[in-house]
């Protein structure tokens, strides 16, 4: 009796917690409501349901912003990111761990030097670097310009992992005859798989999402902007289109969200590793 | 002959492994950063061909004849404070109950994360909203003051905007980093003393937050260098306003560069900001070292 009787009261507790995280998003909650609703009805009601779901408003966003484009060039500088990391990453946090010279030592510190230097001390110098290239407003400007503030920290973490991965099996596959880079592809790169998903979710999530960046290298050249970047550039001047901006918002937040629910743990994992070692 | 062979294909094979990467961190991060030593000696408006070498007199201006400057270090500095104690204070907050490894704590852990995966445009477009028509429409509802002030529009006012904004966005994060320095502390430890009769309170005082000390530390020195880097937020949000306000030191670079053209000023301050940032980024790395936590 009284055990059940404790059970009871525990769980109250949780409701009670639930209730409170629950409020914590009350302004998520509250845009994703009132993007439903004509502006007279966002001041009128601003706390009620919408009378009805319409998604009149959505269907006039998509077509002001050319949203599959939008969304076309994040995924190619997503996916771009994301493969030039996985590439080149893991090549070098391989050897830089495998070979202990001082040489080794000294590119390793280069490689993850940006760690320690905030972006703001060099981006003014950095949008500049890329104008003198004449990569400016370029697609492959920003791709190349994103891999390399995503290297340092993804070559880090991987480093770190290596040094946890045994030696013997590597010997093993030079003894049976195989060469470095078969033995690399074979052998290490699969062992690495864990790491690997951290630096892929923790990449994605920080394209998907990035706006500074984008806006320093491509500015507002439309056929390069990204879909963070086109909203901020749209509404950042002309605050007062809600019935607009509302739906932007849920529309270019939803991927992160669903993300988000899929790869919670990767993506604590990867967020937390990063901004404390970083 | 053939040991000089071995060490030159052994070079190659290093430099096949280890170049890809070196290269875009060359380009990305470490060749601009030489450019900003080199640009901090000069006088130039970043475009025109001709640049004055004018020493060390960018570094000189910064410190004696920059009021913008100062206030912008004035107000991050006070960011700063508010940020790291609201943020370390609440988080430990939430944590405290959340501290279960149980299917609903996680989901209530899950929800605080949110705001921290979303990105920026989302939440100052958020926040834009709900302090304008969201405040008004609540003024009109309940006709408190407090809904009827211009939030945005106020330089006062516009510093706590940035706070509930930042605290909002980034607390999720800290209560992870909580979460696991409490899951961590020993249950017999908590069951010791309640046997001893110490109450909630006492325990928690006593044996919660001494044993979750490395996870406060590395918390509060997280937290200090976002919020002395802080720019992101300002130049989606509020682009330094009203009447500068907000302007950050990062922020005071970025315009100093983009907006004035005193491109020369601008690198040189953007050293300043690197060294001050360092030395937390060190001390930082020695706390993290030294007590190694796992989040």
């Amino acid at each position: 009796m009284r055990n059940r009787k404790i059970k009871w009261k525990f769980n109250w507790f949780l409701l009670v917690i639930m209730i409170v995280s629950l409020l914590w998003l009350m302004p998520l909650i509250l845009i994703l409501i009132n993007s439903f609703k004509p502006y007279n009805d966002m001041i009128q009601n601003f706390l009620a349901l919408p009378k009805t779901i319409s998604f009149e408003k959505y269907i006039e966003t998509w077509s002001l912003f050319d949203f599959p484009r939008l969304i076309g060039n994040t995924l190619i500088y997503t996916i771009f990111t994301v493969l030039g990391v996985v590439v080149c990453a893991p090549m070098a946090a391989y050897k830089l761990s495998r070979t202990k010279t001082k040489y080794s030592q000294f590119v390793f510190t280069l490689i993850i030097l940006p760690m320690m230097v905030p972006f703001q001390a060099y981006m003014i110098s950095l949008t500049r670097f890329v104008s003198m290239l004449n990569l400016t407003g370029t697609r492959v400007g920003y791709i190349l310009v994103n891999i390399g503030l995503c290297i340092p920290l993804a070559t880090f973490m991987i480093h770190g992992f290596v040094k946890g991965v045994p030696l013997e099996l590597e010997e093993c596959a030079y003894i049976d005859g195989a060469s470095k880079i078969r033995t690399y592809f074979s052998i290490v790169l699969p062992l690495l798989k864990p790491i690997l998903t951290t630096v892929v979710v923790l990449d994605t999530l920080a394209t998907w999402n990035d706006v500074i960046t984008n806006q320093l290298i491509v500015g507002s050249k439309m056929n390069a902007i990204n879909l963070q970047n086109a909203l901020y550039m749209q509404f950042s001047s002309q605050s007062a289109d809600w019935e607009h901006a509302l739906p932007g918002i849920i529309i270019s937040t939803i991927p992160s969200l669903i993300f988000f629910v899929f790869m919670q743990k990767h993506v604590v994992e990867g967020v937390t590793a990063g901004a404390v070692k970083g | 002959m053939n040991r000089k062979k071995k060490k030159l294909l052994l070079g190659v094979e290093f430099g096949v492994f280890t170049f890809p990467a070196l290269g875009f961190v060359l380009f990305a991060t470490i060749i601009p950063f030489i450019m900003n030593l080199y640009y901090s000696v000069f006088e130039w408006n970043g475009i025109s061909q001709e640049k004055t070498f004018v020493g060390l007199q960018n570094f000189a201006k910064i410190f004696t004849n920059d009021a913008l400057f100062l206030q912008s270090s004035i107000f991050t500095l006070r960011f700063s404070v508010f940020f790291v104690i609201i943020v370390n204070v609440l988080a430990i907050a939430i944590a405290i109950p959340l501290a279960k490894d149980k299917r609903v704590t996680r989901v209530g852990r899950a929800f605080y994360y949110v705001p921290y995966i979303i990105s920026l445009t989302a939440i100052s477009l958020i926040w834009k909203f709900i302090f304008g028509p969201g405040f008004e429409a609540l003024f009109k509802l309940t006709d408190w003051n407090f809904f009827g002030w211009s939030w945005i529009g106020t330089p006062n006012l516009a510093f706590y905007v940035v706070i509930i904004m930042t605290v909002w966005q980034n607390v999720g994060f800290y209560v992870v980093i909580y979460v696991a320095g409490m899951i961590a502390v020993p249950r017999d430890v908590m069951e010791a003393s309640q046997i001893d009769g110490a109450g909630k309170w006492q325990a928690f005082r006593k044996i919660t937050l001494p044993l979750i000390m490395p996870s406060i530390s590395i918390c509060i020195l997280t937290s200090l260098t976002f919020a002395f880097k802080l720019f992101d937020v300002i130049m989606v949000f509020t682009k330094g306003g009203p009447a500068n306000s907000t302007v950050s030191v990062a922020y005071n670079i970025y315009k100093e560069a983009f907006t004035n053209s005193s491109y020369g000023l601008a690198t040189a301050k953007s050293l300043v900001f690197f060294v001050v940032v360092l030395m937390i980024t060190l001390i930082q790395l020695r706390v993290t070292k030294s007590k190694e936590v796992e989040a």
